[in-house]
């Protein structure tokens, strides 16, 4: 019978019968109080910036808005034009193949009042029961990611509560131009204030490049806290201030806990998994039609009603925007901006919608359709049910 | 940036939001409250905004 007398620190016995002590190194084990990493432990959704379904880049910006990279959010109020791309700059043996870039084309130097510039990313309130915000039992959340700028000086990382309309900043420091830096925050749990169950947004990351005094004239908030406007983003840098300057991150991650573990990197297809709740888009391409997984009749002269399921469900009922859509049985390009029907839960609502076109070409009543995302790099058909 | 919202009806008087924003782009949105663009569309309405609305004749 086995006897368990190894008491070595990290060691346990393995066979106490075998007439000499024989230890096994448990340093690698699981012990009470160890950091554990927990599967899907980043809050971030495409935190690597892999996944970009609506484009890779964009130019020209001045109002802000889902652009390219999918789940960052650009926040850009009257503080000068920017392009924001995916890029394949990243920090060199990270595992990282791309990141995204935000360039400033069009300078403001003297940022005022209401100004902003910020990437934002948005958190349904269901998945963040498990912080126990607004308890005493509130986690700690820890943020890490990596970035680069030939701006160097102080930027900001918020948290902001919308539930209960609370904050938290820190500040962190690009310290060398145009070089790759890891960044590691920690915020306080937050023991007032809980987030609603539902899947509206009640958390934001938001990370700050530039604001102009309504946003910057206090003292920065670095204890969660009611949100004070001018406490905010004290003491940002303005990437607005050239159009030299550029900004590129990556590897963005947030968990529960006060220390950072490895980026948490997904397979593919389940990060693209995970975008597609907020956004579902089918891109077109030079050699041949997408189908769209829609399936419908003609119902009239020139008009059809057509049905599709979303895997997975979306957040929400989403919006639906497209370009050069056809159906199958004729080819004929048909134009969804006559009839849509996107109108309430019966019709439209996270797991799927049907609507209705009118292509201005007769159709016979009765003949089955699929539509089409046409044989081109510029059509798409994209359901968007962001935060 | 919104310029233009109307209605958009269909069987039963159900509508959905026929957005074109400064840049001639359009989209349809649902009308759902926690979709994003229909609160971009309050926030439109509260600034001073008009919904262009012709419902169907009975």
């Amino acid at each position: 019978m086995a006897k368990l007398i190894g008491s070595a620190p990290n060691q346990i016995s393995t066979n106490g019968d075998l007439g000499s002590m024989a230890f096994e190194d448990r340093t690698n084990y699981i012990t009470k109080g160890a950091s554990v990493h927990q599967p899907f432990r980043n809050i971030i959704i495409n935190g690597d910036m892999s996944i970009a379904q609506r484009g890779t880049s964009e130019t020209g910006i001045t109002s802000g808005g889902y652009l390219t990279v999918d789940r960052q959010s650009f926040v850009i109020v009257n503080q000068g034009t920017f392009t924001m791309s995916q890029e394949t700059d990243v920090p060199s043996g990270q595992g990282f193949t791309k990141s995204l870039k935000f360039n400033c084309t069009t300078a403001d130097a003297s940022p005022t009042g209401t100004d902003r510039l910020y990437l934002s990313n948005r958190f349904e309130g269901q998945n963040l029961q498990y912080l126990k915000k607004g308890t005493s039992n509130a986690e700690s959340l820890t943020l890490s990611f990596w970035v680069k700028s030939n701006k160097t000086g102080t930027y900001i990382a918020e948290l902001f509560d919308n539930d209960n309309t609370r904050q938290i900043s820190q500040t962190y420091t690009i310290n060398s131009s145009n070089t790759w830096e890891k960044k590691t925050l920690t915020y306080e749990g937050d023991t007032s204030g809980a987030l609603d169950n539902d899947n509206n947004n009640s958390l934001e990351l938001n990370l700050w490049f530039g604001g102009g005094s309504t946003f910057t004239g206090g003292t920065l908030n670095t204890s969660w806290n009611a949100n004070v406007n001018n406490k905010r983003a004290s003491g940002v840098v303005n990437l607005a201030d050239s159009t030299s300057n550029e900004w590129y991150i990556t590897g963005v991650q947030l968990e529960a806990g006060t220390t950072a573990s490895d980026f948490e990197f997904l397979p593919h297809d389940v990060n693209l998994q995970r975008c597609y709740r907020y956004c579902y888009r089918i891109n077109g391409n030079s050699s041949d039609q997408q189908q769209c997984g829609a399936i419908g009749f003609a119902n009239g002269g020139s008009t059809f009603n057509a049905m599709m399921r979303f895997s997975p469900d979306m957040r929400t009922a989403p919006t639906v925007t497209e370009d050069n859509m056809s159906q199958t049985t004729t080819g004929s390009a048909i134009s969804l901006t006559g009839t849509f029907d996107n109108s309430d839960t019966s019709d439209c609502n996270a797991a799927g919608l049907s609507f209705s076109a009118d292509s201005g070409t007769p159709f016979t009543v009765g003949n089955v359709m699929f539509p089409r995302v046409n044989t081109s790099t510029s059509a798409f058909i994209q359901f968007d049910a962001e935060l | 940036m919104i310029n233009t919202v109307e209605k958009i009806y269909t069987e039963n008087n159900k509508f959905c939001f026929k957005v074109t924003d400064t840049n001639n782009k359009i989209k349809f949105v649902p009308n759902n409250e926690a979709n994003s663009d229909y609160q971009a569309i309050q926030e439109w309405i509260a600034e001073g905004g008009v919904v262009i609305d012709n419902p169907p004749s009975e």
